[in-house]
C-alpha cells in the first residue's frame, strides 16, 4: 500500500511564533544559517511556516546529476548528502527553498521530516512544537475534509511538483481602524 | 531520539514571562544538548516558545562570561580576567571600607528585578539584609499600577482565574495584550473557546499578532481605555436599565450614577477613535455571550490612565455578570508566590544601633532617586537579575548617577549594556545548572528546577555568590553578616515547602516535583471570589490629551525572540535586522517621505537615535512602534516627567518623539 505523510497547516491558527522553526534546529542542529523550516509573514493578517514538502513529484529529485534524493514508502523525500556535490541545482528547482546549502560541508540538506522521530511513533519536532495546533500531520492517501484546500495566497505554485500539504484558510474577520 | 547515555532533568524557564514553562532537558555526558516542553505541565502542555527551543544555544554561547572579569578604568573597556577569590576580596573591602565611613550599611544599594524569577534568586535580596540597613528598590516598574487597580476593585485581593478556564468562555476580549508574542501558550486555551463557538475580541491601538487572529478587532488610541470601557457600559446601562442591575455590588448606586451623568458617548468616539457603531458591536458582544473572560494585558496600564483604564474594564466586567464565573473574570496577573515563607527574599534585616530599618528608593525611578540621597550618598551598586541602562526609563540619569558611584558589581550570563558600566562583573549560572523552585504569576502551577549540568566555566548562582561574599565579609570582618551560609539550596527549598504549601499543590516533598509540575488544588471557588468588589467610583472621565512636546507617541513594546532584552546573543534568534527598526504608519510615512528600509533618525529632548523605517498601513498617523532591547535600546529616549510614585509601573507609553529622513537617506 502506498501513502504519503503531509503537513497541514490552519492559516487561521498560526501565530507566527516561530516555536517550530527552533524546535526544528533544537533537534536536527542544524548550521545556523540552514533554516529546514521557515516562518514568514505573508501579510498583516497571515504567516506562513514551510518546509519541505516532501512532494508527490518533486522537483530536487527529478534536476539533482547525482541522483542523492530518494523518496520513502510513505513519501517523505530523503537526501543522501554523502552523494551530494553542492551544485545547488535543486536549490534553484524547488518553489518552497526546502534544500538549504550548508557552507560549512559544502553540501545541501534539507527536512527529513523527523523520520527518525516518526519510525519511533514521535511527531516531527515542528508538529510537536506548535502550541496551537496550527501545524499538524495527516496522511494524505486517507485524509478527507471539504474545509481543507490545496494552497493559500502566498503560498508557491503547486502544479509542478504537487506537494504534500493542504491548508485551511482563513475566515472572515471584522476589523475596526482608526482613520488614518 | 532518546539513547541509552541521555538523561532526562525537569529544568523551567525562569523568565519574566506568563508562561513559567516546566521544560525537559536532555543531558549527554554532562552537556545540554536539547529541551523540550514538559508534556506534564498543564499549562504549556508540552509545549516551549521559540527561545525556550533556543536554550541550548543560550547556555553554550560565545559570548556567555566564562569568568569574573574587573574592568580598570570603568567604561574603557579593559577587562582583565581575576579570580573569584580576588572579586570577593575587592567587593567586601570596598564593603567594609564604607561601612568604617559612614557607620552604616546605607551606602550600598541593590538594583534587581525580574532576571531570573526562582525564588532561590532572591538569595540577594537575602544577602543585602544579612548585612543590616541598606539602600534597596521598591516597587514593581512593569505591574504596579495595574495590581494597585485590582487590588482597590478586589477588596485588596490580587488573584487571577486559572487560565486554563478561559477555554469555557464564550467571550473572550483581549484588552491591550498580545499572547501571540508574549504569552503563546494562552493562544490554545482561547481557540479551544472558539472551537465551541466562543469570539475573539482584541482592543489595541496595534494590529498585533494576536489582532489578526481576532474575531473583532477594535483599534483604540492609545490612553484612552477607561472611555472605551466607561462607553460600552453606559451604553449597557441603557440596555438593561431597571432589570439585572448589580445592586448587591458595593459603589453600584455612584458608578451608575457617574455613567449617566459624566460620560457622553460623543466624547467617548471622538477621544478614543471608535465609531458608535463599534462600541455598539463590543457592547452587544457582552450583553450576549456569557460567561465573558477579559483580559486586561500589561499594555493599558504602560501610561498614566492606567489605573483608571483598569478600574473601568473591570467595573465592565462586573456590570456584565462576569466575575463570579467559570469562563469569566478579569485576567491581568497574580501574586501567588508570596503565599510563599520566601525566606531569603523576607530574610530578617540585621538590627544596627541606630538606624531602624533599610531606605527604600524607587526600582521604576531608581536612578533619579538615588541621585537625590545623601548622608549617605550611594556609593556601591549591585546589579543582579536586571538590564537597566537597557530597559529603564531615564538613561540619562543612570549614566550620572554610574559617575557617583565608587563600585559597581553586575551579575550576568552575559555582557549586557549594564554589565558594560561596571567595574565587576561576576559570571552567572543558567537555571540549567542550580536548583530552583518556581512558581508563575499568571498560571497555577509549581514547579522544581533541578541542577542539569554543572555551571558553565566558572559560573555562580546568586545564592552561591550570597553565601561566598558573606563568608567573605565574615572573615575580613567576624559577625559583619548573619547569612547562613553553610545551607544548601536544597534545604532552602524544603523550608518554602511548608505544610500548607504542600496541602495547596497536593506533594508530599520536593520530591514529588520531580515527577512533574503541580497545580494548586485549593482555587477558590468563582463563588467567593469577588465577594469584596466594589465598582469604580469615576468623578471625571480620562481622556488621552497630554502635554507633549514632539508629535508621535512612541510605543516600545516586547519582541518576539527576545524577552526585555534577554537572549540577544542566541544565533538560532538572531532578528531578521540586527539595528533599530521603527514602524511608522504608511500616512506619516508619506509626509515625511519616508520609505521602507530608510535610515530615519528618531529624537526628543533625551537624545537621537537611527533607525531602519518600516511602514505598516495598520499604524495610526500620531505613533511610532520601536521594540524594546537590541545594540541601540530606544529607552534612552525614555524619560517620565517627574518619574513614578511607588507601585506605580512605568509609564513607558507616555513618551514622545519626533522623526526626520537621515540626510542623505535613500530607500
Amino acid at each position: 500500500m502506498t501513502n504519503q505523510v503531509g503537513f497541514i497547516f490552519d492559516a487561521d491558527s498560526c501565530i507566527g511564533c516561530k516555536a517550530c522553526e527552533v524546535a526544528c534546529r533544537n533537534e536536527n542542529k542544524t548550521f545556523d544559517g540552514v533554516k529546514w523550516r521557515r516562518v514568514t509573514k505573508i501579510s498583516e493578517d497571515t504567516f506562513l511556516s514551510v518546509s519541505c514538502n516532501h512532494c508527490n513529484n518533486p522537483e530536487c529529485f527529478r534536476v539533482c546529476p547525482e541522483n542523492a534524493f530518494t523518496k520513502r514508502y510513505d513519501g517523505i523525500v530523503l537526501i543522501d548528502s554523502s552523494l551530494c556535490n553542492g551544485c545547488k541545482i535543486c536549490v534553484e528547482a524547488c518553489p518552497y527553498n526546502a534544500p538549504q546549502f550548508d557552507p560549512e560541508t559544502n553540501k545541501v540538506t534539507k527536512c527529513q521530516m523527523c523520520y527518525p522521530r516518526q519510525d519511533q511513533g514521535l511527531l516531527p519536532a515542528c508538529v510537536e512544537a506548535c502550541t496551537t495546533s496550527a501545524l499538524g500531520l495527516v496522511d494524505l492517501e486517507t485524509f478527507v475534509d471539504p474545509n481543507a484546500v490545496p494552497a493559500i495566497e502566498g503560498f508557491p505554485d503547486i502544479r509542478i511538483t504537487q506537494p504534500s500539504i493542504v491548508f485551511y484558510p482563513q475566515r472572515k474577520k471584522d476589523r475596526y481602524f482608526l482613520n488614518h | 531520539m532518546i539513547d541509552a547515555a541521555m538523561e532526562i532533568f525537569r529544568n523551567v524557564c525562569p523568565r519574566n514571562c506568563y508562561g513559567t514553562c516546566s521544560m525537559l532537558s536532555y543531558v549527554e555526558n554532562g552537556i545540554l544538548t536539547k529541551v523540550t516542553g514538559d508534556p506534564k505541565h498543564g499549562y504549556s502542555k508540552g509545549h516551549l516558545c521559540a527561545k525556550g527551543y533556543a536554550y541550548t544555544q543560550y547556555v553554550y554561547n560565545p559570548y556567555r562570561l566564562k569568568y569574573p572579569v574587573l574592568q580598570s578604568p570603568r567604561g574603557s573597556g579593559n577587562w582583565k580576567r581575576i579570580s573569584w577569590d580576588e572579586a570577593y576580596n575587592i567587593i567586601a573591602r570596598k564593603i567594609l571600607e564604607l561601612h568604617d565611613r559612614y557607620g552604616s550599611n546605607l551606602a550600598l544599594g541593590y538594583n534587581k528585578f525580574s532576571g531570573n524569577l526562582g525564588i532561590l534568586h532572591y538569595a540577594t535580596e537575602g544577602m543585602f539584609n544579612s548585612l543590616g540597613p541598606h539602600t534597596k528598590p521598591a516597587g514593581n516598574l512593569c505591574m504596579g499600577t495595574g495590581e494597585q487597580a485590582i487590588r482597590d476593585s478586589f477588596g485588596g485581593e490580587f488573584r487571577n482565574p486559572a487560565p486554563e478556564d478561559m477555554a469555557e468562555a464564550k467571550l473572550v476580549v483581549l484588552w491591550g495584550a498580545n499572547p501571540a508574542v508574549t504569552n503563546v501558550h494562552q493562544m490554545k486555551f482561547i481557540y479551544s473557546a472558539l472551537k465551541k463557538g466562543g469570539k475573539l475580541v482584541v482592543i489595541d491601538p496595534l494590529y498585533t499578532a494576536t489582532a489578526a487572529r481576532a474575531d473583532l478587532y477594535v483599534q483604540i488610541r492609545p490612553g484612552t481605555d477607561a472611555l472605551l470601557a466607561h462607553g460600552i457600559a453606559k451604553l449597557l446601562l441603557e440596555k438593561k436599565e431597571g432589570r439585572d442591575e448589580p445592586v448587591h455590588l458595593p459603589g453600584w448606586k455612584a458608578y451608575k450614577e457617574f455613567l449617566k451623568n459624566k460620560i457622553d458617548l460623543d466624547t467617548v468616539c471622538q477621544k478614543t477613535g471608535i465609531t458608535h457603531e463599534y462600541i455598539e458591536k463590543l457592547a452587544v458582544l457582552y450583553d450576549n455571550c456569557r460567561p465573558a473572560a477579559t483580559w486586561a494585558g500589561f499594555g493599558i496600564q504602560r501610561n498614566n490612565h492606567g489605573k483608571e483604564s483598569m478600574k473601568a474594564i473591570i467595573s465592565l466586567a462586573a456590570l456584565t455578570g462576569n466575575i463570579h464565573v467559570k469562563g469569566g473574570g478579569v485576567y491581568f496577573a497574580h501574586d501567588d508566590i508570596n503565599d510563599f515563607p520566601l525566606h531569603l527574599a523576607r530574610f530578617p534585616e540585621k538590627k544596627h544601633p541606630i538606624i531602624p530599618r533599610s531606605r527604600q528608593i524607587n526600582i521604576a525611578n531608581f536612578a533619579e532617586e538615588a541621585l537625590q540621597l545623601t548622608d549617605p550618598p550611594l556609593k556601591f551598586l549591585w546589579i543582579a537579575s536586571r538590564n537597566p541602562l537597557s530597559q529603564d526609563q531615564n538613561l540619562k540619569g543612570w549614566q550620572e548617577l554610574i559617575k557617583n558611584l565608587e563600585l559597581i558589581v553586575t551579575v550576568d550570563l552575559y555582557m549586557t549594556e549594564t554589565a558594560k558600566h561596571s567595574d565587576i562583573i561576576l559570571p552567572a549560572a543558567s537555571h540549567f545548572e542550580e536548583e530552583d523552585l518556581l512558581v508563575g504569576y499568571w498560571h497555577h502551577w509549581l514547579s522544581f528546577n533541578e541542577k542539569a549540568v554543572a555551571p558553565y566555566f566558572e559560573a555562580k548562582s546568586d545564592l552561591k555568590i550570597a553565601r561566598e561574599l558573606t563568608k567573605k565579609l565574615n572573615e575580613l570582618s567576624p559577625g559583619f553578616s548573619n547569612f547562613p551560609y553553610d545551607r544548601e539550596p536544597i534545604d532552602w527549598i524544603k523550608m518554602e515547602l511548608t505544610p500548607k504549601i504542600k496541602k495547596r499543590y497536593g506533594i508530599g516533598s520536593y520530591k514529588d516535583l520531580l515527577e512533574g509540575p503541580r497545580h494548586r488544588t485549593d482555587m477558590e471557588p468563582e463563588s467567593v471570589a469577588g465577594e469584596n468588589f466594589s465598582f469604580f467610583a469615576g468623578k471625571k472621565p480620562a481622556g488621552s490629551d497630554e502635554e507633549k512636546n514632539y508629535p508621535y507617541r512612541l510605543l516600545s513594546p516586547q519582541s518576539l525572540l527576545r524577552i526585555h532584552s534577554q537572549f540577544s546573543h542566541v544565533p538560532w534568534l538572531r532578528p531578521e535586522h540586527e539595528e533599530t527598526v521603527a514602524v511608522i504608519g504608511t500616512t506619516l510615512a508619506a509626509k515625511k517621505e519616508i520609505k521602507d528600509g530608510m535610515k530615519i533618525k528618531i529624537y526628543n529632548e533625551q537624545g537621537a537615535l537611527t533607525a531602519t523605517a518600516k511602514t505598516n498601513e495598520y499604524l495610526p498617523e500620531d505613533t511610532v512602534v520601536v521594540e524594546q532591547g537590541g545594540k541601540n535600546p530606544i529607552n534612552q529616549l525614555i524619560k517620565i516627567n517627574g518619574g513614578n510614585n511607588i507601585p506605580e509601573s512605568t509609564y513607558f507609553y507616555d513618551c514622545y518623539v519626533n522623526i526626520s529622513k537621515k540626510e542623505g537617506a535613500e530607500a
